[in-house]
């Protein structure tokens, strides 16, 4: 089996080829101007898919090829309009393999003005494949407010004046209503008040609960003016290559996800086990990293915060994404306290984090409401978490003070978090302030405030975890070219040739194991997947894609892909001025739990060797950050290698 | 005769069972061709999937002027694609809205219980919908009236 | 002796209504049918005009069915006469057929509107299979057709015309097209989709005459403005076959009026389909509907009934349903019921066009109309005349109906309509399967 390789920087609308269009895609990239208000379909070839898949795949590369300033010597900033947001699915959404509805966002966040790649499932995959296409590539920006319409060809950009101002649930609910559809007969991906606002990390919603949420996406959507993406489940058919051996793949998927022990409990419960398991390694979070025991939260019971609890302490209903049979996403109705009868999302493992223990907030019901709310001003809420989990000590410590907030906020304080969150959301007085994201937020205020805040020094901030006992994520997360995890844990990481289980506080073998790991969550990104569901074996996940395609496609091959498009967005993010000098944790981030299980586990003592390590590991300059020319020889990137080493290559 | 019961409850709305009827019924996946539908219920909040009952008058096959639909093996109402013209005669004398049209096919098409095995039923991840040797019946009204009361609450 | 049931006219109602005499019967009677054409389904004329199904597909009985039945059959036959007293009937070769019960299913035929020329060459109906045939021969790809009359019966057979190549313009007199189907707001919303699908339509235009020139048709129009065309389709009206009836006590108003059994005023003398005056489902009033499912239903009550059940009638429900271009125009029940309290809405985006119909919150009628592709669109077709045929009472949901015409499952769902409507049959048992004769019953 020979990779697929290109020579230059391969144009995703590369001629129309002779060889037929492999199956699970769509065949055509949907382009939308917002400047010329143009929407044009693009077919693209077989051989561009095999190349570059979908999902982050797609999107990096366009990042690549299309982001560059117009004297090619740096990058596009996220506020630019030939920036791009590329919505991307891949080959197996729309497929009845569980999980597949899948949308990958790419573009120069506003975050780290950088590249991402955040997904988000429900019916977006879906719902565009049936109308046509594989992925919407938006640029430019438009003076008014937009939202695109897509109805198998009818493809429109329409008045989105009225649209102004709901939140995203709103919007959807405005669209249903405009359009007399119903259910998942329309998905509609939307920016709340927050993306409006250009909040740096506003997110982008869809679907009541699903939420693409890295990197400020929602705030290049809002300087694009583009409200939202409402997508008719169209009427054209998916082929599958071999449609019983994505059943026979989707089946064995299944099955490794009901019956093995690590990914059961998601089957299960979704992910609303990790709060009890991640206070018992010291990973959860609990009021912005100041402790890591649960019962320093007022009010906290540990033992009502198990899975089955959580879940039945609320009227739950199933609320899945395309063909999946997990028990993972829910909606709730909320059965006690002020929000009574009220509607939510069940949260993530994420919400109750960012939402709750991070904030020092353990009411399940107010915590699940205000979760919910964070998804219709639509922020992404691991920062929203940690910027009013900052907020909140600050002003314990007399960092922020009353007249400079406006009011107090004290630990745990649901309600007066929800007001913060307008304020942010809107830029209403200090929210202004606090709208440019943690990192700009602290650094604006200095001196002690700044010591207490959580961020990556490349302007993101991590998932909701307590990632002083993850080291893994930590050290992936600052590595990262992409603003959140490139790389991420896998279930069977002796698959592709890793111990089964390292000593999480050994920086060598962390490293080590962070770097050998690469290139399976890239992966995994390109294929419109549900991160969840394609916890199993990489091999099934290859199969799936094997028989929806047709290609013959091995796990090396995944592999060899995953790492190639890592590579193809650290030479975007290196053109965008990302350094090695970036790749570190804030102060708050990178300390030492002062008690809980990780008590006293410093992973700042052995951060450089890490970096040196995963370095070596992975094949890049330590120096420049720049892949070795070797590593992309070996990826079969020599076209990169020119024009990152230029003739010294 | 065995029958598709519905157990609204179940459903997540995940719509796979769409997916393995389209396929077939037509060899791709489009659920724009599948004979069972969900149903959103409370707005987004639940959901129900929604097929022919096989009712005993077969108001599509009495109404057929062609005589294009009969009783499968197993009980079914079945298209003969060989006789049906697609006037559509059977898609408006259905009181369910369970009879369709293929416009590329032009044809008529409808839920025939795939002989006897059920793709929906097969697919479905949480038993949502099973083929059971019972007399068909309402299987959503209960559920539909109090996943909807909140909507009828805010349409006032 | 077996009884003796007489069946005149061998269309939809006469046929349905022989399968269920066998069907019912105890024991096995004897069957004459009468009919001036071999049968036949009115309803794929339109796709035999198409050419995409073959001639033979058409006949609804074929000899050898007829034979199978025991059906005494006298095809290319007409009733002359009915002496109810003596029971029996006259052919118009001389002869006489007596019998137990009679049933007169003789339909209806199409008229041409008093214009001169309307009989002349290149002038059709599209009405019998005789006139299909005729048609069909006329029409070549760039053929100029003219369609006179925009009701129902003419737009059945519009898409036909259009996938044969031809050129078409519709003239109506009235100033509006399908009066008979749907409102003034949903007949714009066809006449402009039709429009863009390149058929030029007339409406307030009077044909004063036709005329032959140089072997074309010209029509020459009250107001002026003449069209020159191949093809004169006349879709004018129809009438029912009832003259041969005259003299007979056989009561005749609209059309032989009907008891709940529907038998005539005579009591062995039964009616159905186009002649019948039976009863609709909503008014519950005498009306005749003159469409394919009301004289199916007829026919298979009159059958029940002949076989010696006793199977009451209780009205059919108007369901119209045509394709204009891939756009579905369907109308049910009450549509037009001036009395009713309607709801409407209209998509701007799209052709697509709701109305619903309400006598306290019951659902009496409804006009829909969207793509056919669109979706939704055929689910809620069906669930519209399940609303209109169960009568469910809808409570709150009329509210929700009213504001949202365009969501109409949950209200469906949520009113139990399927409970409702799944202990309804037409014979009181399930249907049977129309297996190798194509006559469902």
């Amino acid at each position: 089996m020979t990779p697929a390789t290109s020579t230059a920087p391969a144009k995703p609308t590369t001629k129309s080829a002779a060889t037929a269009r492999p199956g699970g895609y769509a065949g055509n990239l949907l382009r939308v101007d917002l400047t010329r208000r143009t929407c044009r379909a693009e077919p693209w070839s077989p051989e561009t898919m095999r190349e570059l898949i979908g999902g982050v795949g797609l999107g990096a590369m366009i990042l690549y090829r299309e982001t560059a300033t117009r004297d090619g010597k740096g990058n596009v900033s996220w506020d630019h309009p030939d920036n791009r947001l590329v919505l991307a699915t891949g080959p197996l959404a729309g497929l009845p393999v569980w999980g597949t509805g899948g949308l990958t966002v790419c573009t120069i966040g506003a975050g780290t003005n950088g590249p991402t790649s955040t997904q988000a499932n429900g019916f977006f995959g879906t719902n565009l494949k049936y109308c046509g296409y594989d992925a919407i590539i938006v640029q430019g920006q438009s003076k008014d407010w937009l939202y695109l319409y897509i109805n198998d060809d009818v493809v429109e950009l329409r008045d989105a004046r009225s649209l102004v101002g709901l939140d995203t649930w709103e919007t959807q609910g405005a669209l249903y209503k405009e359009t007399g559809l119903a259910g998942h007969q329309l998905s509609v991906y939307s920016i709340g008040p927050a993306g409006e606002n250009l909040v740096r990390f506003a997110a982008i919603q869809g679907d009541y609960g699903h939420v693409a949420s890295k990197n400020g996406c929602g705030a290049v959507m809002g300087k694009k003016r583009l409200k939202a993406v409402a997508i008719v489940k169209g009427t054209k058919s998916l082929r599958a290559a071999d449609p019983r051996g994505v059943v026979q793949a989707a089946d064995e998927i299944a099955h490794d996800l009901r019956t093995d022990a690590s990914a059961r409990s998601l089957y299960e419960y979704g992910t609303l086990p990790g709060v009890v398991n991640l206070s018992k390694m010291g990973a959860l979070p609990i009021k912005n990293y100041t402790t890591n025991l649960t019962s320093n939260v007022a009010g906290a019971d540990l033992s009502v915060w198990e899975a089955p609890k959580l879940r039945e302490n609320f009227d739950h209903r199933g609320h899945q994404c395309n063909a999946c049979g997990m028990h993972h996403c829910h909606m709730s109705v909320i059965r006690h306290g002020d929000q009574k009868g009220k509607i939510v999302d069940e949260p993530e493992y994420e919400g109750w984090s960012g939402c709750g223990w991070a904030i020092g907030a353990a009411d399940r019901d107010s915590v699940a409401w205000l979760n919910t709310e964070c998804d219709r001003a639509c922020v992404d809420v691991n920062e929203w978490g940690w910027l009013c989990g900052w907020v909140m000590e600050c002003q314990e410590k007399g960092y922020i003070t009353r007249e400079q907030l406006g009011f107090e906020l004290k630990w745990g304080d649901v309600k007066g978090a929800h007001r913060l969150l307008q304020m942010v959301s809107r830029r209403e007085g200090f929210g202004n302030v606090l709208a440019e994201g943690v990192k700009r937020a602290a650094e604006k205020l200095g001196g002690p405030a700044k010591e207490c805040a959580i961020y990556i020094e490349k302007g993101a901030t991590p998932r909701g975890h307590d990632h002083r006992s993850r080291w893994e994520e930590m050290l992936d997360t600052c590595t990262s070219s992409t603003a959140t995890m490139e790389t991420g844990n896998p279930v069977h990481p002796t698959e592709i040739g890793q111990p089964a289980r390292i000593n999480p506080f050994d920086g060598e073998q962390v490293a080590k194991y962070v770097a050998g790991l690469r290139g399976r969550r890239s992966f995994e990104d390109s294929l419109g997947i549900c991160i969840f569901t394609s916890r199993t074996r990489l091999e099934h996940v290859c199969r799936a894609l094997s028989a929806a395609t047709g290609w013959a496609f091995t796990v090396d091959e995944a592999l060899r892909f995953g790492k190639r498009t890592a590579v193809i967005n650290r030479a975007t993010a290196l053109r965008c001025g990302h350094t090695g000098a970036m790749e570190y944790p804030s102060t708050r981030y990178g300390s030492t739990p002062v008690d809980g299980p990780a008590k006293g586990q410093a992973i700042r003592a052995q951060w450089e060797k890490m970096l040196d390590t995963w370095y070596s590991e992975v094949g890049f300059d330590r120096k420049t950050g720049k892949p070795l020319p070797k590593t992309l020889k070996d990826l079969g990137l020599d076209w990169l290698s020119k024009s990152l080493w230029g003739n010294k290559a | 005769m065995s029958v598709l019961k519905l157990h609204p409850e179940k459903c997540t709305g995940c719509l796979r069972c769409e997916l393995a009827c389209s396929y077939m019924q037509t060899g791709e996946y489009q659920p724009a061709k599948s004979v069972i539908r969900v149903s959103p219920f409370e707005g987004h909040t639940s959901y129900a999937p929604y097929t022919c009952p096989q009712c005993a008058e077969g108001w599509c096959m009495t109404a057929c002027p062609v005589g294009a639909i009969t009783i499968n093996a197993v009980g079914a109402k079945d298209v003969l694609d060989d006789k049906c013209v697609g006037c559509k005669l059977c898609t408006i004398a259905c009181p369910y809205g369970t009879m369709f049209y293929d416009p590329a096919t032009r044809k008529a098409f409808k839920c025939n219980l795939c002989g006897g095995a059920p793709a929906c039923a097969e697919a479905c991840p949480t038993a949502a919908i099973t083929y059971e040797d019972v007399a068909t019946a309402d299987w959503l009204g209960d559920f539909a009236v109090e996943r909807t009361a909140r909507v009828l609450a805010e349409a006032r | 002796m077996a009884a003796r049931h007489l069946v005149i006219g061998g269309g939809t109602a006469g046929m349905n209504a022989i399968r269920t005499i066998r069907e019912e019967e105890s024991e096995r009677s004897s069957i004459t049918l009468v009919s001036a054409e071999r049968p036949y389904s009115r309803m794929v004329l339109p796709y035999y005009l198409d050419r995409s199904i073959a001639e033979s597909h058409v006949f609804t009985a074929t000899g050898k069915v007829l034979a199978d039945w025991g059906v005494t059959a006298h095809l290319g036959k007409r009733v002359t006469a009915l002496d109810t007293s003596a029971s029996a009937c006259t052919l118009d070769d001389g002869t006489t057929i007596p019998y137990d019960d009679c049933l007169i299913a003789t339909g209806s035929s199409a008229v041409r509107a008093p214009v001169p020329g309307a009989d002349g060459r290149g002038v059709h109906s599209f009405w019998t299979l005789d006139e299909a045939r005729g048609v069909i021969a006329q029409i070549q790809p760039g053929s100029h057709v003219v369609m006179v009359g925009a009701g129902f019966i003419a737009f059945t057979i519009l898409n036909s015309i259009l996938s044969l190549g031809a050129k078409l313009t519709i003239v109506e007199i009235a100033p509006r097209i399908l009066p008979r189907m749907i409102d003034d707001t949903g007949a714009a919303l066809v006449q402009a989709w039709l429009k863009e699908h390149g058929v030029a339509v007339r409406t307030g235009a009077k044909v004063a005459r036709i005329e032959d020139v140089k072997g074309r048709r010209r029509l020459k129009f009250a107001a002026g403005g003449d069209l020159v065309c191949d093809v004169v389709i006349m879709a004018t009206g129809i009438k029912t076959n009832l003259e041969w009836l005259k003299g007979s006590p056989v009561k005749v108003n609209q059309g032989i009026v009907v008891d709940e059994y529907l038998r005539s005023s005579v009591p062995n003398v039964y009616a159905a389909g186009d002649v019948a005056e039976g009863r609709d489902l909503i008014s519950q009033k005498a009306a005749v509907h003159a469409i394919e499912p009301t004289a199916q239903e007829h026919g298979r009550i009159v059958g029940a009934n002949m076989a010696g059940k006793n199977v009451r009638y209780r009205g059919s429900l108007i369901i119209n349903i045509v394709e204009v271009c891939h756009l579905d125009v369907a109308s049910f029940g009450a549509w037009d019921d001036t009395g009713a309290e309607a709801a409407s809405s209209v998509k701007a985006d799209r052709p697509a066009y709701r109305k619903l119909l309400w006598r306290g919150d019951r659902l009496t009628g409804a006009i829909i109309l969207g793509r056919s592709s669109d979706i939704w669109t055929v689910n809620d077709v069906g669930m519209l005349k399940g609303l209109v045929q169960s009568g469910v009472s809808l409570g709150r949901w009329k509210a929700y109906l009213k504001k949202n015409p365009f969501d109409v499952k949950p209200a469906f769902i949520a009113a139990k309509t399927t409970s409702t409507l799944l202990p309804e049959t037409v014979l009181g048992r399930p249907s049977k399967a129309p297996g190798e004769t194509p006559v469902a019953v």
